[in-house]
């Protein structure tokens, strides 16, 4: 059941139905409510991975506990230990397993020694295992850290880690954002509700027009990048940039419409990323829930950027290359997230880590300075130079890519594989990125729009780009969720 | 009100921008011949974002064409009898296989009796009814599509096609919102979710029914057999003049078995296979099935061929 379905729309309808108009009066059935509306979405996918769900939440449930009623720091930090071996465990034999054994296997060959890949085993990734063991975690963390105080009401922790709308791709919330607005009572709020909506509809535009639109022109591309010449190359990283930002900020913004609905509010997972100035920037702005998850339980925890410049520079690399190879069992990843880390280190060097924190490109004018747009242009070829090891399937490829844009430059016009006129897209991007550019101040309020007739016309475009965009034969489920 | 004037601003901007095509009108004549009503004219559109776009022109005999049908002892005609392929709304009226057959020919005039979803049936029946007018046609090309072609034995007005005429569906038709909803597979998601929710009594209610399972279980060959004798009782009843009566069809398509059936009683027939498939450029609209221009050019040379000695310029 995927966002983007007819089957999610009547089941959110139910639930929203249920929640409001029968069940408002009383908290626990409402959360009951929600947990069980949790539990069905994620049977929806396999229901036999619900047990994993479970688990983790008893597990961290009771650790929690164990963190706070222990005064003694050794014993703290021994049951932050449970918590981390066991959510890292769950991840590591799900995701990772083969992964590193296939390494060790292709290690040991480079030396001369031949092994048997027995050790291999069939093991299915259970979708949005990344997520929920992080969020998890999270609460033990920040129970360890005394930032929260564990919860004596299981129903409550429960639907944390459950949550539906962000159950599955994020945002990763923190406990000491969602747990109390689960512990506490909601009241219905038209205008949240209308916001929710609002989220709601730009998020299906960005995944249905952006995402879906660009998917089979960037798989077209991977796929025979040996074929193509340079130019498509370079044009189907360029739009894998769109595809990828739409599908999960698309993805996000949906999830935090339909938490909204409920009236409970997630943090905000995207502000606008191809916008940033700078590398450190960029990571302000993209995939928010993730980064500052890792800043705050593993960065800052291992000394920062205090210390010795060697010292700073392993943390960065730390850091990205866990975050990189969070995002899935590759070394694919971990180049991706070296790439990152080589151009973030000198932000940290320079100590211009904090330039452009607390403001937008063009905050008090019309249009960028020419500065802030030659800026935004070279982080933004950055990042999507960085995604052709993001998209391809082996270091090989990812390298036989750039190869082939670098040595082997010609052009020739792309013709879409299913006939369709590629000037669509160019225009599609086009306004696309004019509009993100408009509302660049507040990623909340897609349409925060004075005049009534615009907002009007504007809600009209948007329904009318999901209809010409719309395809019902593609693959429709969210990149995210492999991971 | 703000949730109409949206679907009422899209209604607009879907007509603006023609995204959905017009539909023409159907109807059963005197003699049972299911045809479009005759002098209409319209847009046929392919594509979500209008990638194919023609116009159509309905004649007064009912078929889509760019002249009427006036068949005469002392002029060369030849008749293109078919399915959607023939009935061209993929392509400018003027600009049909016809036309293209015309052009490459002198003194001819091409009569297209197209009409999409018709079937071996649907034509015979078609031949025989206007016998008359037909007798008067020097040459008649008949195409024949081998898997869809041979489901009946005998002729009888669609119900399901005729259904299109119903009220409710002429209201439907009315809004160009819905007709777009509905082109872009918007309601395929209700139909399917319910479908999925009823497949287990549904396959219950299958296994029960036996002729359904025969149906499923007819090899190959039973399939042979039992298109042999429609065709069979089909060119029984309605007749089929093989001196001047020929087929047009794809012998990839088309089991060895058959077209050696066809050969040893005279049915004569073009095949396109070998046209179609050495063409280094497309021959089929990409998003379509249907044959583009070239496509057409390429059928048109292929008639033209094959009539060359009567018929060349």
């Amino acid at each position: 059941m995927i966002f983007n379905s007819l089957e999610f729309f009547i089941f959110l309808l139910i639930v929203f139905f249920i929640y409001w108009f029968v069940l408002k009066k009383s908290l626990k059935t409402q959360n009951i409510l929600l947990l069980v509306a949790s539990y069905f979405f994620y049977g929806c996918w396999d229901w036999r991975f619900l047990a994993l769900i479970l688990l983790s939440t008893i597990v961290d449930y009771f650790i929690g506990i164990k963190i706070c009623s222990n005064e003694n720091n050794l014993n703290r930090k021994k049951w932050l230990w449970c918590s981390v071996i066991f959510n890292i465990g769950l991840l590591g034999f799900f995701k990772y397993y083969n992964f590193f054994v296939d390494s060790w296997i292709d290690l040991f060959s480079a030396f001369g020694y031949s092994l048997r890949s027995s050790w291999t085993l069939k093991v299915i990734l259970p979708v949005g295992i990344s997520f929920y063991t992080f969020q998890t975690m999270s609460y033990s963390f920040d129970i360890y850290y005394k930032k929260l105080k564990p919860t004596k009401d299981f129903l409550s922790f429960a639907t944390f880690v459950s949550f539906f709308p962000q159950l599955v791709a994020g945002p990763i919330e923190r406990a000491s954002n969602l747990l109390p607005q689960i512990s506490n009572k909601r009241v219905f709020n038209y205008k949240q509700v209308i916001e929710g909506g609002k989220l709601i509809l730009w998020g299906l535009f960005k995944k249905v027009v952006i995402a879906d639109a660009l998917a089979p022109i960037v798989d077209d591309i991977f796929l025979n990048y040996s074929s193509y010449p340079a130019s498509t190359l370079v044009l189907g990283v360029f739009f894998f940039s769109f595809q990828i930002y739409g599908d999960f900020s698309g993805y996000s913004d949906i999830a935090i419409g339909v938490a909204k609905l409920f009236g409970i509010e997630l943090m905000s997972n995207f502000k606008f990323p191809y916008f940033s100035r700078n590398i450190s920037e960029f990571w302000r702005r993209w995939h928010i829930s993730l980064s500052t998850w890792f800043r705050s339980y593993l960065y800052i925890p291992i000394g920062g950027s205090r210390g010795s410049k060697l010292k700073v520079i392993r943390n960065v690399f730390v850091i990205f290359v866990i975050s990189g190879l969070w995002h899935g069992a590759n070394w694919t990843f971990v180049f991706w997230g070296c790439i990152h880390a080589i151009i973030f280190i000198p932000m940290i060097l320079l100590g211009k880590k904090n330039n452009y924190k607390n403001d937008v490109i063009a905050e008090n004018t019309v249009l960028p300075s020419f500065k802030e747009f030659l800026r935004v242009l070279l982080v933004f070829s950055i990042v999507t130079f960085s995604w052709v090891f993001f998209r391809s399937e082996s270091i090989f490829e990812a390298f036989s890519y750039i190869k082939r844009i670098i040595l082997d430059f010609s052009y020739v016009n792309y013709m879409h594989p299913q006939g369709f006129r590629m000037l669509d897209y160019y225009i599609l991007i086009f306004v696309f990125v004019l509009y993100e550019y408009i509302i660049r101040k507040d990623e909340r309020s897609p349409f925060k729009i004075k005049s009534k007739v615009v907002r009007f016309v504007v809600y009209t475009l948007v329904i009318f780009g999901i209809l010409l965009f719309y395809d019902d034969h593609i693959d429709r489920s969210f990149i995210y969720f492999q991971f | 009100m703000y949730v109409v004037l949206i679907l009422l601003l899209l209604e607009i901007l879907i007509r603006v921008f023609y995204l959905t095509k017009d539909y023409p009108t159907r109807y059963v004549d005197k003699y049972k011949v299911e045809k479009w009503k005759p002098n209409q004219v319209g847009y046929s559109v392919t594509g979500l974002r209008r990638q194919n776009f023609s116009e159509y022109r309905i004649n007064s005999s009912g078929f889509n064409s760019y002249r009427e049908y006036k068949p005469l002892e002392n002029k060369l005609e030849l008749a293109l009898v078919g399915d959607s392929y023939i009935e061209g709304f993929h392509q400018h009226y003027y600009n049909s296989i016809g036309k293209k057959i015309e052009k490459k020919t002198e003194g001819l005039e091409v009569y297209e009796f197209g009409y999409a979803g018709y079937d071996l049936a649907d034509q015979l029946h078609l031949i025989h009814q206007y016998k008359s007018t037909f007798d008067l046609i020097d040459h008649v090309v008949v195409s024949f599509n081998y898997k869809y072609d041979l489901e009946r034995d005998k002729y009888n007005v669609l119900e399901h096609r005729m259904r299109l005429e119903s009220p409710f569906y002429k209201v439907l038709q009315k809004s160009k919102l819905l007709v777009y909803l509905q082109k872009n597979g918007m309601f395929d998601a209700p139909r399917n979710l319910v479908a999925s929710f009823f497949k287990k009594s549904k396959s219950k209610t299958d296994q029960s029914d036996k002729s359904s399972l025969i149906n499923k279980a007819i090899n190959k060959e039973l399939e042979l057999k039992k298109n042999t004798y429609n065709f069979e009782m089909l060119v029984d009843k309605y007749g089929f003049d093989k001196s001047r009566f020929i087929f047009l069809l794809d012998s990839s398509k088309t089991p060895q078995k058959f077209l050696r059936y066809l050969g040893e009683n005279g049915f004569r027939y073009i095949d396109f296979y070998k046209v179609l498939q050495q063409s280094t450029k497309p021959t089929t609209l990409i998003y379509d099935m249907h044959w583009n221009n070239h496509g057409r050019d390429l059928i048109a040379d292929l008639i033209v061929d094959f009539y060359k000695p009567i018929l060349i310029k």
